[in-house]
């Protein structure tokens, strides 16, 4: 997807994106773990400094947003729980505890350190 | 061809776009991200301001969402930063909705969406000033 992308940016344009992936330096069953615990879209092992270098792009910056990561997810479960009610009244019972099981495990992993976001930004060059 | 896992994300997401978003749903959006525009990820208000500004966007620029859901963040930077957006996911439920919501902001001349895996991108080399994904498989 990245070499796609650079490929459809115009010269100078700027690629931006958010990404959940294990933490680097995880030994095997950890990295399991984070992949097995986290959501669909747990990145690849690649770094992604790496991949955007190899895909061509240049002006690589990233920043960890994984203290925010844990807000949000935490978020999410309580909230879920304040309307659980509401939500039974159109998820269903089992679809809602569901989700929450889900997120809890992943809040879980992020707690334990397996998990982390980042935001990545870099240029197409001229 | 759609591998196993991809076909399974887009099972799941075309399941969560066809729910119906009440009060309540929007009340729990609100409280978590800090909008209501059907995210149900991990994206806050503050991140997709940063994300505009870190692809210096604005007027005249134009942004392609990859994975955009129901317009999260595309949309959104489209009516808060006035560039044009391409919206681009699989599941036509979430982008319905977010032309819809594109429709009710005023900014229906300035958004497209385009039914595509990020696999197979049908667009022209070099069309774009910037390209978002959010919490995609890259």
């Amino acid at each position: 997807m990245l070499r796609a992308s650079r490929q459809l940016l115009r010269p100078g344009g700027r690629t931006a994106f958010f990404t959940i992936h294990p933490t680097p330096g995880l030994e095997p069953n950890q990295r399991r773990r984070a992949h097995r615990d986290g959501p669909v879209a747990v990145a690849a092992a690649h770094p992604h400094r790496e991949l955007l270098e190899r895909a061509g792009f240049t002006d690589i910056d990233e920043t960890d947003y994984t203290a925010d990561f844990e807000t949000v997810a935490r978020a999410w479960i309580e909230q879920y729980d304040v309307h659980h009610a509401e939500l039974v009244a159109t998820l269903g019972t089992a679809e809602l505890e569901q989700r929450q099981r889900e997120r809890r495990t992943q809040l879980g992993a992020i707690e334990d350190g397996l998990l982390r976001r980042t935001l990545f930004s870099a240029v197409r060059p001229r | 061809m759609p591998t196993r896992e991809e076909h399974d994300t887009h099972q799941r997401f075309t399941s969560r776009y066809r729910e119906d978003r009440t009060e309540t749903v929007l009340k729990i959006e609100r409280a978590v991200i800090g909008a209501d525009w059907g995210a149900n990820g991990y994206t806050t208000v503050t991140q997709a301001d940063r994300l505009g500004e870190v692809m210096h966007l604005g007027p005249g620029r134009r942004l392609l969402d990859l994975g955009a859901g129901r317009g999260w963040p595309g949309l959104y930077l489209a009516v808060s930063r006035g560039c044009r957006t391409v919206l681009s996911d699989v599941p036509v439920e979430g982008l319905a909705a977010a032309l819809a919501r594109g429709d009710a902001e005023g900014v229906a001349d300035r958004v497209t969406a385009v039914r595509s895996s990020a696999r197979a991108l049908p667009f022209r080399t070099e069309t774009f000033d910037a390209i978002v994904h959010t919490d995609v498989l890259c």
